[in-house]
């Protein structure tokens, strides 16, 4: 008899365990220090990764700036676009 | 206009006339000028179907209250100070983001209207006049976020 009355649930192992992308996408407005900035604020990255990033979005077009849980990959994702930076989510294949 | 620092590390806008109230005014005029609203702009980026349907009808109202709290603030402190009478208006480390937000958004809208030329190769003295204007106000506004950024949200 088990110890406790916990009820397993088995869970959809490929969707909870792949790692979501958080994609920044370069844009004419958004000024570089200002995503700096952000990236520092949001992801807390020190400065040198941040603008490293940065400089990734702005030549490349794009920048994976974050992999992981799907929803903390929203969160941020959300919060890119509170601080108005054009932002997706992607599953890693 | 002048905008300078402060010692408390924030701005000070010096307003002259009442052209300068226009202008500052049109921050928010600016921001609400495009077909779409902003939050709707980014929430189309969502197209995983897993999410885009409860991005749509929960985050998209959430980010779109948010940046309507900005240029309400904004708006505020501009009347207030006109008010006021001492063409004077503040900025502090406080309330520095809803301006920097405010400002954002009108120059985000400016570019999804008139597609600005970023490489600069086209002088804005051969811009038609309408586009030139806010050609002319987007920069502005930069300049002003550049402020904000070097000064007060360091």
């Amino acid at each position: 008899m088990p110890d406790s009355d916990t009820l397993t649930v088995p869970r959809d192992k490929a969707s909870l365990d792949l790692p979501w992308k958080v994609i920044v996408h370069d844009d004419p407005v958004n000024l570089m220090a200002y995503v700096t900035w952000v990236f520092m604020k949001i992801f807390g990255y020190d400065g040198k990764k941040a603008r490293m990033l940065m400089r990734e979005v702005h030549e490349q077009g794009r920048s994976v700036v974050w992999s992981g849980q799907r929803e903390r990959a929203e969160l941020y994702v959300q919060q890119l676009h509170a601080h108005q930076l054009k932002a997706t989510l992607e599953k890693e294949t | 206009m002048k905008i300078t620092p402060t010692l408390e590390g924030g701005l000070r806008v010096d307003v002259e006339d009442a052209g300068d109230w226009f202008v500052l005014l049109g921050i928010t005029r600016d921001a609400v000028s495009g077909d779409e609203e902003l939050s709707s702009r980014l929430g189309a980026m969502i197209t995983d179907e897993e999410i885009s349907a409860d991005w749509r009808d929960i985050i998209v109202p959430e980010l779109e209250e948010g940046f309507q709290t900005d240029l309400v603030h904004v708006t505020g402190a501009i009347h207030a100070a006109e008010e006021d009478g001492g063409g004077q208006l503040w900025i502090t480390p406080e309330n520095a983001w809803h301006w920097y937000s405010a400002l954002n958004q009108a120059r985000l809208a400016l570019h999804g209207i008139h597609h600005f030329d970023s490489a600069g190769t086209r002088p804005p003295a051969d811009l038609d006049p309408a586009v030139r204007g806010a050609f002319l106000r987007s920069q502005f506004y930069c300049a002003f976020q550049t402020l904000l950024l070097d000064h007060v949200m360091r």
